[in-house]
């Protein structure tokens, strides 16, 4: 049977939701893995929020949508009260408890990552903050390379922006 | 193969291009303006024509005018500006002009919901002019791999059958990023099935045969052929005539060619048919991916379910649906589309269920328990158009 | 005359359909007039069509390639087909006043404003007759009509101080003039201007209707006075009032002053392709 890796991905439109897909989706394409990446925005009046359904898998997807995420990238408080309810006990909730507080009731294992602070201080600005969860995420994703995530990050991220972003990835990686 | 990452609208643009498209008009549209925008930075490289219309009736018209000066055309909108091309559509039919369409389904009615799915253009993709007397040719990817398959295939057929091809698209299929393996060499594009038909100039003075041949070659202007073409019915030469002997032979024409050479147009993926399963899921786009990992999952637990998913929308493949089984068609909309041709089409004795919804995917988890309970053969909690109260 | 006729119409289409007594074959007679003075055999033109009287007449007379569009549209078609065609060839739309001003005004707008090069001719009669008889935005006001028993009381675009061709001046047209059909070899020197310029050009060539317009508006049957009324109504030149006149003459003349619409965009193809060379994809 297939390994399928369900990836959600939520916040703010500007947090870097789909980038963060492009490049996971850019580094299993290179890896030689499947991968579909399913956008959808919220309208403002639904309390605005941007997801990325990401799927990898080593034979071609059937279904695009993520029913039983593996991770949660949870960057808002709206996006992870929308769609918490989809994870169950195997399922990693990344999110910074600056911005999202768990909820006690959830099965799921949370991980708490302060990125827009640790991307502030150590990178001077927090826009590098999805990238940090990028390199965190990446740490359990057994079914992508480090190596190739670095060279998506190279593709998808225009030049002048490597040396940062591969920093912040660095830094997420790193993190336990 | 150069394999990439990517959108189905850049699928498309790249389909196109290879196709031989050389003049795209449009006018922006959520969600097909990423459509739009590719090709405003891919044809001018390959020597072709972007043009920004006024609105997708001019859009299409100017389609067509370059398609009867000898131009590849394309054009690509969503259901607001679909509706716009009804004037266009049935010239380009009348007038047999091959051009292509690209329609990316969104929410409606009206400006609905724009970046969200939905499947409400089934019907309308058939009948997208008044008056009848014509059968139409409508594809539908149901991933960025297959949009880039089907727009050349809707290039290739549009030549072949001299008429406009639909490819109808829904959100997730052009906005949603996907594995794409684009060909680099001719033998790379001939190997995935691939053919481009390059455009013929008819030599008249006979342009419009009473006959279902294919293959005529298309009108076009500016060449002293003594090429005419037109909105009005056409005798054999072009002229227009108010006989209706000629236009029952034009109407002939129009629906034969396509009726009588089915064998290129028929696409479709059957899934565990073979030991004639009780149940069958029929889905066309984006859900028909969730339908088949519905099925495969059921087909583990053996479950006797299988699935239908129509490639080539119309003509309506009627023989797909020739065993008696209990029909699950599942759709993007919540009034019941493809479902009425399939209780049209289904084997006596069979049971058709509709299952809807719009904006959202189905998941493979309600399908399942759509399919159990089918199988314990108990009403479905939500069955046909009585889906949900409020 | 009928050497004329032979050499350009096709013999299936000669006479035409026109009814007896319509200017619409004079109308017809001065563009084929232009043509041949121009010295254009069948191949040098493609002639387009609408709906309408105008459209429906003169369709496929043209013994070379001809087409005809949907209501209105056919400027964005003949916008797509310049782009095809050679440069050289001339592109020449019979239309009426309804399909070029009123249900197609837009699309007719978005090529003088690109400068497509074609020579619209619209052959006005004043309404919508093809329907029997109708007013448009060019029937005269206080006209009786089918729908204006009570006499047509809508703003029009040619009087009131309203000059359609005035709009389409603004909106970047290069050639445009009025006539009637009664003036002689006049409109026959500016359908040759016309079509001569590598550019849009519009020529409304204004002429009578006999059995709508003649009957409702003038309530006359009798051709001879309802020619009068026309002949009476013409004036010679652009100053006279247009609330009493159809004021006639070359409203504005700017051939070669504007990038041709076809010409401009294969520059600007072919200047991307020197750019960033031939099919990159980024």
């Amino acid at each position: 049977m297939a390994k399928r890796i369900e990836i959600l991905i939520s916040g703010y439109g500007g947090q870097g939701v789909v980038r963060i897909g492009q490049i996971l989706g850019q580094a299993a394409v290179n890896q030689g893995l499947y991968t579909s990446m399913l956008i959808s925005h919220g309208t403002e009046t639904r309390g605005g929020y941007v997801r990325s359904q990401v799927v990898i898998s080593d034979e071609f997807i059937d279904s695009p949508v993520v029913e039983r995420p593996d991770f949660f990238c949870a960057f808002s408080g709206i996006a992870y009260t929308m769609f918490k309810g989809l994870c169950g006990s195997q399922s990693l909730i990344l999110h910074n408890p600056d911005i999202v507080s768990p909820d006690p009731g959830l099965a799921s294992p949370h991980w708490g990552i302060k990125a827009e602070a640790v991307a502030t201080e150590e990178l001077g600005d927090a826009v590098f903050a999805n990238v940090i969860f990028l390199g965190a995420l990446s740490s359990r994703l057994a079914l992508l390379t480090s190596e190739h995530i670095v060279e998506a990050i190279r593709e998808r991220l225009p030049q002048r922006f490597h040396e940062k972003n591969l920093q912040a990835f660095a830094l997420g990686r790193a993190r336990k | 193969m150069k394999r990439t990452f990517d959108t189905g609208n850049a699928a498309i643009t790249e389909a196109a291009i290879r196709a031989g498209c050389n003049l795209f008009a449009g006018y922006p549209i959520t969600p097909a303006t990423e459509i739009a925008e590719n090709m405003s930075r891919r044809l001018p490289q390959v020597g072709g024509y972007y043009l920004q219309a006024e609105d997708e009736n001019a859009a299409l018209h100017i389609c067509n005018g370059g398609s009867i000066g000898g131009l590849k055309a394309m054009t690509a909108t969503s259901g607001p500006g679909f509706i716009l091309f009804a004037d266009a559509f049935g010239w380009a039919v009348s007038s047999e002009v091959p051009v292509v369409i690209v329609n990316s389904q969104r929410v409606g009615p009206v400006s609905g919901i724009t970046g969200a799915p939905g499947q409400g253009e089934f019907y309308l993709s058939r009948y997208l002019t008044h008056g009848g007397n014509f059968e139409t040719i409508v594809l539908a990817p149901s991933s960025v791999q297959e949009a880039y398959r089907l727009t050349v295939r809707a290039f290739y057929l549009a030549e072949r059958f001299r008429t406009p091809v639909i490819v109808l698209a829904d959100q997730m299929v052009t906005d949603g990023w996907e594995t794409l393996e684009l060909p680099e060499t001719d033998a790379e594009f001939l190997a995935m099935g691939l053919e481009v038909v390059p455009r013929r100039i008819h030599p008249g003075p006979e342009f419009y045969p009473a006959t279902d041949d294919i293959d005529v070659p298309p009108v076009v202007l500016g060449h002293n052929t003594g090429a005419a073409c037109s909105d009005w019915t056409p005798t054999d030469r072009g002229h227009d005539t108010e006989d209706i002997t000629w236009q029952h032979k034009h109407a002939w024409r129009l629906i034969h060619k396509i009726l009588n050479h089915r064998d290129l147009i028929d696409e479709a993926d059957q899934w565990y048919l073979d030991d004639d399963p009780e149940v069958i899921l029929v889905a066309y786009g984006t859900p028909s991916r969730v339908v088949q990992n519905a099925v495969n999952a059921a087909r583990r637990d053996g479950l006797s379910v299988g699935g239908i998913r129509p490639i080539s929308l119309w003509p309506f493949q009627d023989h797909l649906f020739k065993r008696r089984a209990i029909y699950l068609v599942v759709e993007l909309n919540w009034d019941g589309q493809l479902v009425r041709e399939v209780q049209r089409a289904a084997a006596d004795g069979s049971q058709v269920h509709f299952w809807g919804r719009c904006g959202e995917l189905p998941t493979s988890a309600e399908l399942l328990e759509d399919i159990t309970t089918l199988l314990k053969h108990e009403p479905l909690a939500r069955d046909g158009w009585r889906t949900e109260k409020w | 005359m009928s050497d004329l006729l032979e050499k350009y119409v096709r013999p299936e289409k000669n006479p035409g359909t026109a009814c007896k007594g319509c200017g619409l074959r004079l109308a017809h007679r001065k563009v084929l007039e232009a043509i041949d003075e121009l010295g254009l055999a069948q191949g040098d033109v493609v002639w387009g069509t609408g709906i309408g009287c105008s459209g429906r007449q003169t369709f496929v007379t043209w013994k070379g390639d001809t087409f005809a569009g949907t209501h209105g549209r056919v400027y964005a078609m003949a916008t797509g087909l310049r782009l095809a065609l050679p440069p050289e060839k001339r592109l020449i739309l019979t239309v009426g006043d309804g399909d070029a001003f009123t249900i197609g005004f837009l699309h007719l707008l978005n090529a003088a404003r690109r400068n497509v090069d074609m020579t619209v001719v619209v052959f006005d009669n004043l309404g919508y007759q093809s329907t029997g008889g109708q007013y448009g935005v060019t029937t005269p006001l206080g006209s009786k009509t089918d729908s204006s028993p009570y006499g047509a009381w809508e703003p029009n675009w040619t009087q009131g101080g309203f000059d359609v061709l005035r709009i389409l001046k603004e909106s970047g047209a290069t050639f445009l003039a009025r006539h009637t059909v009664l003036q002689g070899h006049e409109p026959v020197e500016s359908l040759k201007k016309a079509i001569q310029n590598r550019g849009f050009s519009v020529v409304q060539l204004i002429y009578p209707c006999v059995t709508h317009y003649g009957v409702q508006a003038l309530g006359t049957r009798d051709l001879a006075k309802i020619y009068d009324w026309f002949r009476e109504r013409t004036a010679d030149d652009l100053s006279a009032d247009a609330n009493t006149h159809f004021t006639t003459g070359i409203t504005h003349d700017a051939s070669g002053s504007r990038v041709e619409f076809a010409a401009g965009l294969r520059q600007f193809v072919a200047s991307v392709q020197k750019g960033v060379g031939n099919g990159e994809t980024d």
